[in-house]
């Protein structure tokens, strides 16, 4: 347990009321930035992508299946991977039980990947997912969307850090059961579409440390006394999937 | 064309990018928020509370089922209500589901209280389909002792509170009716989470958040919070089974 003082239950209050206001201010903040992101312009999607799916080829439009809102989460399950990468589905255990309040919101959840459609069912099967799925094999999309990387963008990117990749790359290429390079060829990515009289939108877009809004466990561990213990550079690698963990 | 604004690639990308840094701003204000929340003191329970649960009566070390971390969600379902939990309360269970494993692999242990007696509780879990431990306080001081609950008489003392019994909006109305209570007492169940810490055996309580604070509230707000369409002005809830299109 991390070091700390104690106190009376009035001492406790008088110093999170304290901290009530610093959370206070996070919240309006956050409530600034939801409304700021609306206003944000929209970019219309031109070119027609065909995604398989578990209904066979869907166009764009036909993933909002009925509704005006689609939230694409890239999961990163590349052509060479032999299972999906563990953060991105730790993010998708919690993802599930909010389908159905989500689309009481008008908006669609779904997962793109460009691994083949079958290695994307056997793995949400294994899985228990409901999250609806689809492939984008063989399309741009992903590339347009700065969710995948081809060979030569990978090695501009990563150049030497290929022949000597820090260890937790390496235990994340592991578990995807793929190579550094081909580990990284996907990246973690949200897109939102809007779809408005027929035409699909791009309204919004984020990757890296802005996703951690699809990732549970981090505000609740935020509130908890050990944090997101993570070690001092915050690389400690602790997220498995969830039938890998040892027991514990 | 949408009502909206729409640019071109290189517009929307700009303004993207000028987003970015107030986006990153907020999530440097989020860590110092935790940092701050660490450093909390903690103040030892010196009370000895037994909970009825699904496996007999426990206390509230072994709540921790030999973690070191304990939160509970404290689920609005008073043994007033009638019909079942708050629906958006039960929004908020259905969402930590999936999210629970993990963090028992952070030496967290998360549970849900509520105040309605137990064999509720396990009805109601089961309607649902949840696996978390779910614990009645009924018949403890602990909602009384930690504020996750009002009695007649504090309700009486608060005036947003008797305002909002005298004057409900439509909205709150159906929530009553929907939980099987009356305002004047489905009011009094406050949705909080709370957390414990366990050390050198003994318990402290480490920190309390409250509504309206937007962590107590169903968590598909965030990703509804990067979606095009404004959120409605009044926080409806229906549970997922009783959705009116479904």
């Amino acid at each position: 347990m991390p070091e700390h003082r104690t106190a009376t239950p009035e001492e406790w209050q008088a110093a999170r009321d304290e901290l009530l206001k610093l959370e206070k201010e996070h919240t309006r903040r956050g409530d600034e930035l939801a409304r700021m992101r609306r206003e944000l312009p929209w970019m219309k999607v031109e070119k027609d992508y065909r995604l398989e799916t578990e209904e066979g080829p869907k166009g764009l439009a036909d993933l909002f299946d009925g509704r005006s809102q689609l939230l694409v989460y890239h999961f990163m399950f590349g052509p060479s991977y032999e299972a999906g990468c563990p953060t991105c589905s730790s993010m998708a255990d919690g993802l599930d039980g909010l389908i159905p309040h989500l689309h009481a919101r008008d908006l669609t959840p779904l997962f793109v990947s460009r691994a083949p459609l079958e290695k994307l069912q056997a793995y949400k099967q294994r899985m228990g997912w409901k999250m609806p799925w689809a492939s984008s094999a063989g399309t741009d999309f992903n590339f347009d969307f700065q969710a995948s990387y081809t060979d030569e963008q990978v090695r501009e990117h990563m150049g030497p850090m290929l022949d000597d990749p820090p260890p937790v790359l390496r235990q994340m290429a592991d578990a995807a059961g793929t190579d550094v390079a081909g580990y990284v060829s996907e990246g973690p990515a949200a897109t939102v579409f809007a779809l408005a009289d027929g035409d699909v939108y791009r309204t919004y877009s984020t990757g890296a440390r802005g996703l951690e809004f699809l990732m549970g466990y981090y505000p609740i561990l935020d509130r908890l006394p050990k944090g997101r213990d993570e070690g001092s550079s915050g690389s400690d690698h602790w997220v498995r999937r969830h039938d890998e963990y040892e027991a514990s | 064309m949408p009502e909206h604004k729409v640019g071109t690639r290189e517009e929307w990308q700009a303004a993207r990018d000028e987003l970015a840094k107030l986006e990153a701003e907020h999530a440097e204000l989020g860590r110092k928020a935790a940092e701050k929340r660490r450093e909390l003191p903690w103040v030892p329970v010196e009370k000895e509370y037994e909970f009825d649960t699904e496996d007999g009566k426990k206390t509230l070390a072994e709540l921790f089922d030999g973690r070191s971390q304990l939160l509970a969600y404290n689920i609005m379902y008073g043994p007033d209500y009638q019909v079942g939990a708050c629906p958006g309360c039960t929004n908020l269970g259905d969402e930590l589901e999936g999210t629970r494993v993990h963090l028992n692999h952070r030496d967290v242990t998360l549970i849900c209280f509520s105040r309605a007696p137990i064999d509720r509780l396990v009805a109601y879990k089961e309607r649902m389909g949840w696996t978390f431990p779910y614990v009645s306080t009924y018949d403890t001081d602990f909602p009384l002792d930690y504020g996750l609950m009002l009695t007649p008489e504090q309700a009486e003392q608060i005036p947003e509170v008797q305002e909002l019994i005298a004057n409900p909006p439509d909205w709150m109305q159906e929530w009553a009716e929907m939980v099987g209570a009356e305002l004047k007492d489905g009011v009094r169940e406050a949705p909080s989470f709370i957390a414990f810490a366990r050390d050198n055996g003994a318990i402290y309580h480490t920190y309390t958040v409250a509504a309206p604070d937007p962590f107590v509230q169903p968590y598909s707000q965030f990703l509804l919070d990067r979606t095009p369409k404004p959120q409605p002005e009044e926080p409806r809830a229906w549970r997922k089974d009783e959705y009116p299109d479904a």
